[in-house]
């Protein structure tokens, strides 16, 4: 009986709801969250995500402030972290970018009664010692690198050489990635050698620095990229070095440059760990968190989810309505 | 006989401050040589090490010359990406002829360097301060108007081929020889023109120049200008290569064109420097970047590397200067 009751009062306040995002007149918004990232709005890939938060915000009538360092830095990402934490929100969504550097003000935090759901990167410690957040909601970096390397060894392809280019070396979510390319490959040929190469995220150095590498390692037949700022660079010299189908070329994140090169046949595969959803979803479990009670899950995967040829026609759908995946 | 040749060799290095990077250069180079010598010296890897500087050292020219007149301008970054970013849009939005977009956003480009200039000037704020609060508008401008998603040129056209095309099979670009084109001009400029003696007279000494009838505000505005235009121009280079232009693009090139310029002997306070010694310097960073993949080195030193290498040149370049030029 008492359930029914609740349950029809959800109903009812959802129902509100919808009439809200169809048009009526916006009310104040009814909570106000906190989305503290490493990513900065200039990286495509975090612009993804700040759209999905925001969308989710627009739909629930709640308030998501966004706040990055313009530059990648554990420092200024503490600040914005403990900035946020005094403007005293209802919920604090963050990325573990460095479990060392974040574990005091996210405990402190907790502490304070304001829940917070982990995104994008894990507190990589065991259970009973990491930040007690209440739920991760993104991928596993290692399962996406692991997934990626996999793809094409299952289809029988045995590497000569292979060379992950990383655009932003030192972060623990790019190495995270790095091993577990790696781990795949050498379970399967622990001869062949897997090499990491500093590409920067300036595409002019990070062409330059690929065909050095082919260069020196002529032998060399795939190129794992980390990202966007990593696979439109390592595309372009695949066309200039006409290497275009002698080199494997498979990436994680996914745009239109990406998606076009997966048609045209010149990149593999790439994986998507949902870049939209993880702006989304947080929003969505911190809201029925905080309104109903209701306590997520310690792990909501969003990926990884491998996009070849076979899945174009939906990605491209995904990528026309959110901008990218 | 000993003095004579003592002030022959005062006034020889006092004149050409890109002795200091020429030496890092050799043994930079001389190092490779002998590590990798049947990588190192190839063609390709000549023409990637050029292509490579094209870009950064068109930059820097802009940065050395404004430097030598005593200013910085860390706002040029910026107009790197929103040069290109703006005719990507009007190529691709509005059907607008590429070479009418470039030469558009070039102009827009030295509009911005020299409101930059005139705000220092009319406020006596730093340069420093006034060019970084313009490159992080521009950042936001940047991130407002693309919402931090990549655009890409649409279609190819004739232009992108001049700015930055291939040259045969080997990696060689057009990029390279308006790096060459563009050094010779300006160093002729600087050290040949009655334009160039004022922008050292106003690097040196801004009072004694006015009094000897040179115009300052004039010669800094254009300046001012003319590293924006640079850096705008660099950034066509980039995307005539590419066809996307990311929002990232450029982070860090305001003082990797700093390094160049130092490196090739412009000293941070103004009125000394050198044209050939900066794209020297621009050759160096660009060869240890290719240098040091070619030789296998472990990725994580790259940086480091540099770092080092920045460090023994501004000595040695403090040290010809305080020897010879100061005469301390």
């Amino acid at each position: 009986m008492c359930n029914k009751k609740q349950a029809g009062s959800v109903h009812a306040e959802l129902e509100e709801k919808l009439q809200q995002a169809g048009g009526a007149t916006p009310t104040a918004p009814e909570y106000t969250f906190y989305y503290v990232s490493h990513g900065g709005p200039a990286d495509p890939f975090w612009a993804l995500v700040t759209k999905g938060a925001q969308d989710a915000a627009e739909l629930l009538n709640v308030k998501v402030v966004y706040s990055a360092p313009e530059e990648f830095s554990i420092h200024a990402l503490v600040n914005l972290l403990n900035s946020a934490i005094a403007a005293r929100p209802n919920g604090i969504i963050l990325t573990i970018t460095d479990y060392k550097a974040l574990d005091q003000p996210a405990r402190s935090a907790i502490s304070q009664g304001i829940p917070v759901i982990a995104v994008n990167i894990p507190d990589p410690r065991p259970e009973d010692e990491r930040i007690p957040y209440m739920s991760y909601v993104g991928q596993n970096e290692y399962d996406a690198g692991y997934y990626l390397a996999k793809y094409l060894i299952d289809k029988g392809y045995k590497p000569k050489r292979v060379v992950i280019g990383d655009h932003q070396l030192g972060n623990a979510a790019h190495a995270m990635r790095s091993r577990g390319i790696t781990d795949a490959i050498k379970k399967v040929y622990p001869d062949v050698p897997v090499e990491v190469l500093d590409i920067t995220s300036e595409p002019a150095k990070a062409a330059e620095a690929f065909k050095s590498y082919l260069t020196a390692h002529p032998e060399t037949d795939v190129i794992y990229t980390l990202g966007l700022l990593g696979s439109h660079p390592a595309l372009q010299v695949l066309r200039e070095m006409k290497l275009v189908g002698k080199v494997h070329l498979l990436t994680t994140n996914i745009d239109y440059v990406v998606l076009n090169a997966i048609e045209a046949g010149e990149l593999d595969a790439a994986v998507s760990q949902q870049p939209y959803a993880q702006g989304f979803l947080p929003v969505v479990f911190m809201y029925l968190y905080v309104k109903y009670g209701i306590v997520p899950p310690p792990h909501v995967p969003t990926g990884p989810t491998i996009v070849d040829k076979t899945r174009l026609e939906t990605v491209k759908r995904q990528i026309a309505t959110t901008g990218g995946a | 006989m000993a003095s004579e040749n003592r002030t022959f060799l005062i006034s020889f290095v006092s004149r050409h401050p890109e002795i200091g990077v020429l030496a890092s250069f050799l043994s930079i180079a001389l190092i490779f040589i002998i590590r990798v010598p049947d990588r190192f010296l190839t063609l390709p890897t000549l023409y990637s090490i050029l292509t490579l500087a094209g870009g950064l050292g068109v930059a820097s020219l802009g940065v050395a010359f404004l430097m030598i007149a005593g200013e910085f301008n860390l706002s040029i970054s910026l107009v790197y990406a929103v040069v290109p970013m703006g005719v990507v849009f009007m190529v691709d939005l509005w059907r607008v002829d590429m070479l009418l977009a470039s030469v558009t956003m070039l102009a827009v480009a030295f509009g911005i360097g020299v409101l930059v200039g005139y705000i220092t000037i009319k406020t006596g704020i730093p340069s420093f301060i006034t060019s970084l609060g313009m490159m992080m508008f521009l950042r936001g401008i940047l991130l407002a108007v693309t919402g931090g998603f990549p655009v890409r040129l649409e279609e190819d056209h004739w232009f992108t081929f001049v700015l930055n095309g291939p040259v045969g099979e080997l990696g060689l670009r057009t990029g390279a020889f308006w790096l060459l084109l563009l050094t010779i001009i300006f160093a002729f400029t600087l050290d040949w023109t009655p334009y160039g003696n004022w922008t050292y007279s106003v690097g040196a000494n801004a009072n004694t120049a006015r009094e000897l009838g040179v115009s300052v505000t004039k010669v800094k505005l254009i300046n001012f200008g003319l590293s924006s235009l640079l850096a705008g121009l660099a950034g066509l280079m980039a995307l005539s290569r590419f066809k996307v232009v990311d929002p990232t693009l450029g982070q860090g090139l305001e003082l990797e064109t700093i390094t160049s310029a130092v490196l090739g002997g412009c000293l941070l306070a103004g009125g000394y420097g050198s044209i050939i010694g900066t794209f020297l310097g621009a050759f160096l960073i660009a060869m240890t970047n290719v240098g040091l993949v070619l030789a296998e080195a472990p990725p994580y030193w790259y940086r480091a590397f540099i770092g080092i290498i920045l460090i023994i040149a501004t000595i040695i370049n403090l040290f010809i200067v305080r020897r010879y030029v100061t005469g301390g």
